[in-house]
C-alpha cells in the first residue's frame, strides 16, 4: 500500500486536486469547462512529451516558449503570403521545429556544451526573428479553415466511437502489462489487472462526460492523444527509446555499447523542436493569428510537467505518463485557479512551490532508495 | 594468550528477494588477521558493512559485542567512534581535495570563528602518515595520487580515529606489486601495534601470505569454524567456499593455431598532456584463431590504452591501421568496432561498464539491441530469454532479472559485464582485467569459458595484472612498458622472471 502511493503519488494528488475543486467550484466538474480544460493542456502537453525525452537525457531545451511564437508567426505569415495551409504548415514545422530542434541538439552534442547555454541562445534568436518578421505587431490568419484545426470538434457520433476503441485498446494493454514471470513462470499480477481495466472503464466514462456531453473531441485533443501514444510506444518498445534512458544514466556506458550519442541526442531535440512548432501552430490556429510573444514562458511550465510526472533531472528515468499527469495537474491549477477568481500572479507563485515541492519529493524519494 | 575483542552473534540481514546474510557468528582476537573469503554475493561486503554501521542497527537482527560489551551502531560515525574503521571496494575519498582535507574530513582542527587551522591540519596529517612511513605530502590533491597512495590515506584516516579493527574490503584489486607489498608491511605493523584486521580477498595467495586465520562464508552462512591458516590448505579453502574440489585453477585447453584475425600496425595515441610522450607508442601484434593472447605489463603500462585505441575509444586520435580477417577497418568509435565485430569488456565496470540503477536485462543487452528488434521495436521476450540464459551459463546470482544491478555483489557485476560482450557474439573479444574482483570458482568459469569461445573460434585477447593469470591462461604473451611492446613470449618462454624483466622496461623485440 505505502509502495502503491509512492508510486502512483502524482495521480493521487490529482484525483484529490480534482474532488477539492469541484467542491470549491460548481462550474469545475461542467462538460464545458473540462472540455476547454483538456485542450488548455494540449498546448503545454505536446511540448512536454519533448520535454521528457530531453530531461531523460540529463538536458533541457529553453526554446520552446520562442519556437512556439516563432512556429505561429511563421504558419500565419506563410499563408498570408499566398501558401496553402497543409504546405505552410509542413514548411513551419520542418523549417522552424526542425532546423531550429536540428541547431540545438547538434551543437551542444558536437561541442559538448550544455544545452541550457545553446537552447538559451536559440530562445533569445527565436524570439528576436518572431519580432522581426512581425515588426513587433500581431498578425492575423487569413485562411478561413485553419480556425478549425484548434478549434474543432470530431462529431459525437465518431467521438463515442473513438472513445470505445479506446477503451478496447486499453484493456488489451492492462491484459498484455499485467502479466508477470515470477521464476519462469508466467502469473498475471491480479491487482494490476482490476485495477487497470477499472481505470479504463473510468476513463471512459469521464471522455464520455467530457466530451460527449459538451460537442466531442476537440482536434487538439486528438492530435495530442496520438503524440502520447506515439510517445509512449517510442520510449517503452523502441530501440531509441532504449537508448535515450542508456544515455540519461550513463553517458560514457552508453557510448562503449556502441551507441551514436550525437545521433540520438540530436534526434531529442529535432523531435521536441518539431513538437513545439505544433504546439504554436495549434495555438495560431485557436487564437486566429499570432503575436510575436506568444509562447513566452512556455518552457516553464512544459518543464514543471516533466518534473512533477516524476521525470528525474538527473536523467536517465522518467515516464510521458508521468508527464501526462504533470501536465494535467499544471493546467487543472490553472484552471482552477482561474476558476476561483485568483490573479495569475498569483498563480505563479503558486506554481512554483509546486514545482520544489516535486523536485524535494524526487529527491526524497531517491535518498530513500539509495 | 589472546583476548577476544569482537563478536558477532547470529547476524541476518535481509534485503527484498535475498537474505544475505543467514545467523553469521564469527569472533576476531586482538591483533589477529583474519581472513574472510566467499564467492561473490556470499555476503562478505555486507557483513562488513552491518560491522562498520553502513547498515544501522535495526535494519539487520542479531548481536555485535566488542570487549564483551554490546554495540549498536546508528550510523557509521558511531562505530568510527568505537574503533571501527572499513577501507571499501571502492574506496571513498575526494579526489579535488588535499591529503590531509581527506584525512580529516569534517574533523578538522578549528579555530576560534570556526576557520580551519590549516598549518596545525597538515601537521597532525604528516604524523599519521608518518605512522606508516608513507612519504606523502598531506598538501598535495589526492587525485594527483596513484591508487595504491590513495588507499594508503584511507588507512591513515583509519588510524587518525584511533581505529581498534580494520577492516580492508579487497584492498589489492587496483595495485601494483610494489604497492602491494608496501600494503602488507603496513598491515603487518599494524597488527604489532595491536590493531585486529580483517582482510576480504579473492586472491588465494594474499590469504596465504598475510593472514592468520580464515573465516569462510557461502550464501551467507559461515561454512565450518574459523579455522588457523597454519592448519590447512588453500584447496582445503577453496573447497569450502565453493562446495566441490577445484583441481585446476587454470584449466588451459590448447588448440590449434588458426588463420589471422585481428591484426594491427602501428597503433599510436598521444598523450593530451604531454607532447612528447605517446600512451601507445608503434605497437603491432597480430592475433590468431584457435589462440589466447594475454598482454601483460604493470600498470600504467598502456595495456588499456592499446585496447581502448582498437576499440575506437580515443576516435581520429589514434593512428595505425587494424585489419579483420585480411580486411583493412576504419574504427572511430566504439560503434564501429562493435559493427565490426569487436567487443571489448572495460576494466572499470562501475564507470565504464554498467548502467547501475538500471536492471540487468537493460545492461546486458545493451550492445546488441539490433538483435532484440525487429525494425524499430525491441523484442522484450527475447530479450529476457537470452538474458536468463546468461545469468545461468555464467551463474549470476540474483534475486531476479529486474534488480538494478548496483545491487549485486561486486563479482556479479563483473559476470554481467562479461554477459553483455558475450551476447554479441564478436568475433575479437578483448577482456581488460576480466576476472577482477571474481571468486575462485567464478573464475574458472570465466577460464573455460574462454577455452570455449577459442574452440568456437573467437580471437580471445584478455589483459592481465596477474601473473599466473597470464602465464595460466595464454598462448602467446605481449609484454608492455610506457606504451611501448618490449617483448612478445611463447607460453613456452614465458616465466615469471622473463615477463617482469620486459615489463619493468627491457626492450626484447627490434
Ligand atoms: N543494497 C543492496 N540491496 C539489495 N541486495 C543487496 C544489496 N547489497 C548486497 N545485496 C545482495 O546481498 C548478497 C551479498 O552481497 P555482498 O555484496 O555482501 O557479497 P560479497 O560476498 O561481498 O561478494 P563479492 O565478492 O562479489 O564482493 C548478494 O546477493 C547481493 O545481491
Ligand atoms: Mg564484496
Amino acid at each position: 500500500m505505502k509502495k502503491f502511493i509512492k508510486n502512483n503519488g502524482t495521480f493521487i494528488a490529482l484525483i484529490f486536486l480534482i474532488i477539492i475543486l469541484s467542491f470549491l467550484s460548481s462550474s469545475f466538474l461542467s462538460s464545458r469547462n473540462l472540455t476547454n480544460l483538456v485542450r488548455q493542456i494540449t498546448i503545454n502537453g505536446i511540448i512536454a512529451v519533448g520535454m521528457t525525452m530531453v530531461i531523460l537525457l540529463a538536458g533541457i531545451d529553453l526554446s520552446v516558449g520562442s519556437i512556439v511564437g516563432l512556429a505561429a508567426v511563421s504558419v500565419t505569415l506563410l499563408m498570408q503570403a499566398g501558401f496553402g495551409m497543409w504546405l505552410a504548415i509542413l514548411i513551419t514545422l520542418v523549417g522552424v521545429g526542425g532546423v531550429l530542434g536540428f541547431f540545438n541538439g547538434f551543437m551542444s552534442s558536437k561541442f559538448d556544451i550544455h544545452p541550457f547555454i545553446i537552447t538559451l541562445g536559440v530562445m533569445t534568436i527565436a524570439r528576436g526573428l518572431s519580432l522581426v518578421l512581425t515588426q513587433g505587431v500581431s498578425v492575423p490568419v487569413t485562411n478561413t479553415t485553419f480556425a478549425d484545426i484548434g478549434s474543432g470538434y470530431i462529431a459525437k457520433l465518431p467521438s463515442l466511437i473513438v472513445l470505445l476503441v479506446a477503451l478496447i485498446l486499453g484493456i488489451i494493454a492492462v491484459f498484455k502489462t499485467s502479466v508477470e514471470y515470477k521464476n519462469g513462470e508466467k502469473v498475471r499480477n491480479k491487482a494490476r489487472l482490476t485495477g487497470g481495466i477499472i481505470l479504463s472503464i473510468a476513463g471512459f466514462l469521464a471522455g464520455v462526460f467530457i466530451f460527449i456531453g459538451y460537442q466531442g473531441i476537440p482536434i487538439p485533443v486528438a492530435i495530442f492523444a496520438v503524440i502520447v501514444m506515439a510517445g509512449v510506444y517510442t520510449l517503452r518498445k523502441t530501440r531509441f527509446g532504449r537508448k535515450l534512458y542508456a544515455i540519461g544514466g550513463n553517458e560514457k556506458v552508453a557510448w562503449l555499447s556502441g551507441i551514436n550519442i550525437l545521433r540520438s541526442k540530436t534526434m531529442v531535440f529535432v523531435i521536441t523542436g518539431i513538437l513545439s512548432a505544433a504546439s504554436g501552430i495549434l495555438l495560431a490556429s485557436r487564437l486566429n493569428g499570432a503575436s510575436p510573444n506568444l509562447g513566452d514562458g512556455f518552457e516553464l511550465d512544459a518543464i514543471a510537467s516533466v518534473i512533477i510526472g516524476g521525470t528525474s533531472f538527473m536523467g536517465g528515468v522518467g515516464t510521458i505518463t508521468g508527464t501526462v499527469i504533470g501536465a494535467i495537474i499544471i493546467g487543472v491549477i490553472n484552471n482552477g485557479m482561474s476558476l476561483l477568481g485568483i490573479n495569475t500572479f498569483y498563480q505563479m507563485i503558486v506554481k512554483g512551490f509546486i514545482i520544489i515541492l516535486a523536485v524535494m519529493i524526487d529527491v526524497l524519494n531517491r535518498r530513500e532508495s539509495a | 594468550m589472546s583476548e577476544k575483542i569482537l563478536e558477532m552473534k547470529n547476524i541476518i540481514k535481509d534485503f527484498p528477494g535475498v537474505r544475505a546474510l543467514d545467523k553469521v557468528n564469527f569472533t576476531l582476537e586482538k591483533g589477529e588477521i583474519l581472513a574472510l573469503v566467499g564467492e561473490n554475493g556470499a555476503g562478505k561486503s555486507t557483513l562488513m558493512k552491518v560491522l562498520s554501521g553502513v547498515w544501522p542497527y535495526p535494519s539487520y537482527e542479531g548481536d555485535i559485542y566488542l570487549r564483551d560489551q554490546l554495540v549498536r551502531f546508528a550510523n557509521t560515525r558511531e562505530a568510527e567512534e568505537a574503533g571501527i574503521g572499513i577501507i571499501h571496494q571502492e574506496l571513498n575519498l575526494l579526489p579535488d581535495l588535499s591529503v590531509a582535507e581527506n584525512i580529516y574530513l569534517d574533523r578538522q582542527p578549528l579555530g576560534k570563528f570556526g576557520g580551519i587551522k590549516w598549518r596545525e591540519l597538515y601537521q597532525q596529517a604528516e604524523k599519521v602518515l608518518a605512522r606508516l612511513n608513507m612519504d606523502i605530502n598531506p598538501r598535495m590533491q589526492l587525485g594527483d595520487l596513484t591508487v595504491g597512495k590513495q588507499q594508503m590515506v584511507e588507512i591513515a584516516k583509519a588510524l587518525s580515529l584511533n581505529t581498534k579493527i580494520l577492516v580492508f574490503d579487497e584492498p589489492t584489486s587496483a595495485l601494483t606489486e610494489s604497492e602491494i607489498k608496501e600494503l602488507f608491511i603496513v598491515i603487518n605493523e599494524l597488527r604489532a601495534s595491536g590493531v585486529s584486521i580483517i582482510y576480504i580477498s579473492h586472491k588465494m595467495e594474499e590469504i596465504e601470505e598475510i593472514a592468520d586465520s580464515v573465516v569462510v562464508l557461502r550464501d551467507g552462512a559461515t561454512i565450518g569454524d574459523k579455522i588457523k591458516i597454519s592448519e590447512v590448505t588453500l584447496d582445503e579453502i577453496i573447497a569450502r567456499m565453493v562446495g566441490r574440489d577445484i583441481n585446476d585453477l587454470f584449466p588451459k585447453q590448447e588448440f590449434k593455431r588458426g588463420a589471422k584475425t585481428l591484426e594491427v600496425k602501428n597503433i599510436t595515441v598521444p598523450d593530451p598532456f604531454n607532447p612528447d610522450k605517446n600512451l601507445v607508442d608503434d605497437v603491432s601484434f597480430t592475433a590468431y584463431k584457435g589462440e589466447i593472447l594475454g598482454i601483460s605489463g604493470l600498470m600504467g603500462a598502456g595495456r588499456t590504452e592499446l585496447v581502448n585505441a582498437i576499440f575506437g575509444v580515443y576516435g581520429k586520435k589514434r593512428t595505425g591501421e587494424i585489419f579483420l580477417n585480411g580486411n583493412q577497418l576504419a574504427i572511430n568509435s566504439p560503434a564501429d568496432a562493435i559493427e565490426s565485430g569487436i567487443a571489448l569488456v572495460t576494466e572499470d565496470r562501475k564507470e565504464l561498464g554498467l548502467l547501475l540503477d538500471k536492471n540487468l536485462i537493460m545492461n546486458m543487452t545493451l550492445p546488441s539491441l539490433k538483435k532484440f528488434s525487429s525494425s524499430f521495436t525491441i523484442d522484450k521476450n527475447a530479450e529476457k530469454e537470452t538474458s536468463e540464459n546468461y545469468v545461468k551459463q555464467l551463474n549470476i546470482k540474483t534475486p531476479s532479472l529486474d534488480v538494478f544491478v548496483e545491487k549485486l555483489s561486486g563479482g556479479n557485476q563483473q559476470k554481467v559485464v562479461i554477459g553483455k560482450w558475450l551476447i554479441t557474439n564478436s568475433d575479437v573479444l578483448i577482456l581488460d582485467e576480466p576476472t577482477r574482483g571474481i571468486d575462485v570458482g567464478a573464475k574458472v568459469e570465466v577460464y573455460r569459458l574462454m577455452n570455449q569461445l577459442v574452440e568456437e573460434g573467437v580471437t580471445v585477447i584478455m589483459i592481465s595484472s596477474e601473473l599466473p593469470e597470464i602465464m595460466g591462461m595464454s598462448d602467446r604473451i605481449i609484454v608492455m612498458s610506457e606504451g611501448e611492446k618490449t617483448a612478445e613470449l611463447t607460453r613456452q618462454e614465458a616465466d615469471q622472471e622473463t615477463i617482469m624483466k620486459y615489463a619493468t622496461g627491457n626492450k626484447g623485440v627490434e
